[in-house]
């Protein structure tokens, strides 16, 4: 519906020409990034696809049963009673996928947080002051794109004990520098903008600038990213406890991978699913920062 | 060239630097581990306190923290690594028995991801057929986002178990020497295809840019055949920064290894970096993050020398600000 006909509506219904006719609602913004953004056909096949599974994980393991209950037989494939198969000790695999599924995404969107606060911080503090804090921002940038996180990860869980805090604790200090140079470089552009320097010709405190101007419009890249590493930290979990570091009583979709590799031929569903929801996970959350690119930057990636 | 040197100079400086860094954290978070390597070392039995003093005099440990720190730092810039706790086998020699394994992985899986994501990147971004740009840039956002040790086991179950057309585990018949090539197929199939996604991402974006530059459009004016300014202008232009992404690229083919020789079974320094893990081996654990970060560093020096040959802006003057963030 287009503004025209909107208002049209609004002033039929209302006939006086005194008091002057407020509009029944806004009027719509046909190109609002959140309109433009659902507009999009993949976003509208891959944000359902996560609710669900968000949903599912959530509320599904009230309806599913036990997942420590060991009373059902073993190594049963999928059928119309296990929708899933039953696992090596007699446990209904649906429950254990499920619940494997809340402790990933909780990983996931702690992880992401969690640099999302701390790049804010650092890197808008970083891009706006420069100074020492910059240079040491951009020296653990360099240390962390040259040594692959996971090695450190790796060594750290090992050490430091693995349960699910110290997990999304290690993998957020590999993975915050990612979002806080794109904070960096945002902060820098922006500060030397107009609408900055006037505040500062207003006499505004530089705190004030950096908070109320500076953050928001860098936003758009960083929600970006930040949406990219929901799904890196959720493959970088479920890599660690493949190789068998994570909290033994909270098994995550990589834990189960880890249990499922000994009886690979014969129990195939073991494997198939958790890796699965991986997958589908992974690639929504991807697809839906691909989108969120496109609508906040509709120029890039396109060829002239 | 002497602006060259200098660069080269400098970034080695900066190499030994991080190095140090690594090491330094590291030993700081091996120091407070809890659990008693000692203890991991004779088994589930009591030890007297004659010979515990005996074992902490032979490795060293009665010294305080900070001198074995030195000692270990100096004897690594002279190439000594230490031994492997328990064993008492040279950390080196452990090292160089399974690197070869790990590097016969990981450098086919390098350059054939490497040729495959150009191709599939330059076609992606000069094709006008839109459905077969949504599906190449659709296919690596998909193989981009598969867990790939994942990827190996389904590839186990489906080519191993349920076709018996390759072998699963390891990397050749117990008691054969050498690598076989059956043995190599499958986890080399894993490892390339996450990072044939990266770099595609990557490629195909670069070529974008490329193709819609002014130097493109002069090319077509001075009649240029479409491939041949495709080939002499756009595909150098766009391969100047995957100079830069391909030393990222080789330190996650080599952190990924980790995974990769878990699923295969493929003896190389990941299956030691991980035994070592478990067994508190701490110079061995150390040893192997030192060798995969100097390995690294080596690349990215390379990368950077090769950076400046082949960028003739770079020629003249070369800065390591003008490196393009990847």
């Amino acid at each position: 519906m287009s503004v025209q006909q909107l208002s049209r509506a609004a002033s039929d219904a209302a006939p006086e020409p005194t008091p002057p006719p407020r509009p029944a609602r806004r009027p719509r913004n046909p190109d609002a990034i959140w309109r433009v953004y659902f507009r999009k056909p993949l976003v509208r096949v891959a944000m359902p696809i996560l609710v669900i599974i968000i949903l599912a994980s959530v509320i599904g393991p009230l309806l599913t049963g036990d997942p420590f209950a060991t009373n059902h037989p073993t190594f049963i494939p999928p059928d119309a009673e296990y929708p899933l198969g039953t696992d090596n000790l007699g446990r209904d695999y649906l429950s254990r996928v499920l619940l494997g599924g809340q402790v990933s995404l909780l990983v996931g969107f702690s992880v992401a947080l969690l640099c999302l606060t701390v790049a804010l911080i650092v890197g808008g503090l970083a891009g706006f002051y420069g100074g020492v804090l910059d240079t040491v921002l951009v020296k653990i940038s360099e240390f962390f794109q040259v040594i692959p996180g996971i090695v450190l990860a790796l060594v750290a869980a090992a050490i430091l004990g693995a349960n699910l805090g110290i997990i999304v604790a290690i993998l957020a200090v590999t993975m915050w520098p990612g979002v806080a140079r794109i904070v960096r470089a945002e902060a820098m552009r922006i500060s030397q903008l107009g609408y900055v320097e006037s505040q500062r010709a207003a006499g505004f405190l530089s705190l004030r600038i950096l908070w109320s101007d500076v953050l928001p419009n860098a936003m758009p890249p960083v929600l970006v990213a930040t949406t990219m590493t929901v799904a890196r930290a959720i493959l970088a979990e479920s890599g660690l406890s493949f190789l068998g570091i994570g909290d033994a009583n909270r098994p995550s979709w990589g834990a189960l991978l880890n249990q499922a590799q000994p009886y690979i031929s014969t129990a195939w569903w073991l494997a198939l699913f958790p890796g699965l929801c991986i997958f589908i996970v992974v690639l929504a959350i991807n697809l839906l920062g691909d989108a969120l690119n496109d609508a906040l930057n509709p120029s890039i990636g396109r060829v002239k | 060239m002497k602006a060259m040197a200098f660069h080269i100079g400098k970034v080695l400086f900066s190499s030994i630097i991080l190095l140090i860094v690594v090491i330094t954290i590291l030993f700081l978070l091996l120091e407070v581990a809890p659990g008693d390597p000692i203890q991991t070392l004779v088994g589930d039995v009591p030890i007297s306190d004659a010979l515990r003093e005996q074992i902490y005099a032979t490795f060293g440990l009665d010294k305080p923290a900070w001198e074995r720190y030195l000692i270990y730092i100096g004897n690594v810039f002279s190439g000594n690594l230490g031994v492997s706790f328990g064993t008492e086998v040279p950390v080196t020699q452990l090292i160089g028995e399974r690197i070869g394994n790990t590097l016969a992985l990981a450098i086919p899986s390098f350059i054939l991801s490497t040729i495959g994501a150009v191709i599939i990147g330059s076609i992606a971004a000069r094709t006008r057929k839109r459905w077969l740009d949504t599906l190449l840039s659709g296919s690596s956002v998909a193989l981009f986002s598969l867990p790939n040790f994942w990827l190996g086991l389904m590839l186990i179950i489906v080519f191993s178990i349920t076709l018996g057309w390759l072998p699963t585990q390891g990397k050749a018949p117990y008691g054969v020497e050498g690598i076989q090539i059956e043995y190599m197929i499958l986890p080399l199939i894993t490892m390339a295809t996450a990072e044939l996604a990266f770099k595609a991402r990557i490629m195909r974006a670069s070529m974008i840019e490329s193709l819609g530059q002014d130097f493109m459009d002069t090319a077509r004016s001075k009649g240029l055949a479409e491939h041949l300014a495709l080939w002499r202008h756009a595909l150098p232009n766009a391969l100047l920064p995957m100079v830069t992404v391909a030393g990222l690229s080789l330190s996650h083919v080599l952190a990924g290894s980790v995974l990769v020789e878990r699923v295969f079974g493929w003896p190389g320094m990941g299956l030691l970096f991980i035994g070592a893990i478990e067994r508190q081996d701490t110079f061995l654990v150390l040893g192997v993050v030192i060798v995969l970060t100097v390995t690294i560093l080596i690349v990215n020096l390379v990368t950077d020398i090769v950076y400046g040959l082949v960028d003739p802006r770079l020629r003249s003057q070369v800065t390591r600000s003008a490196r393009s963030e990847p």
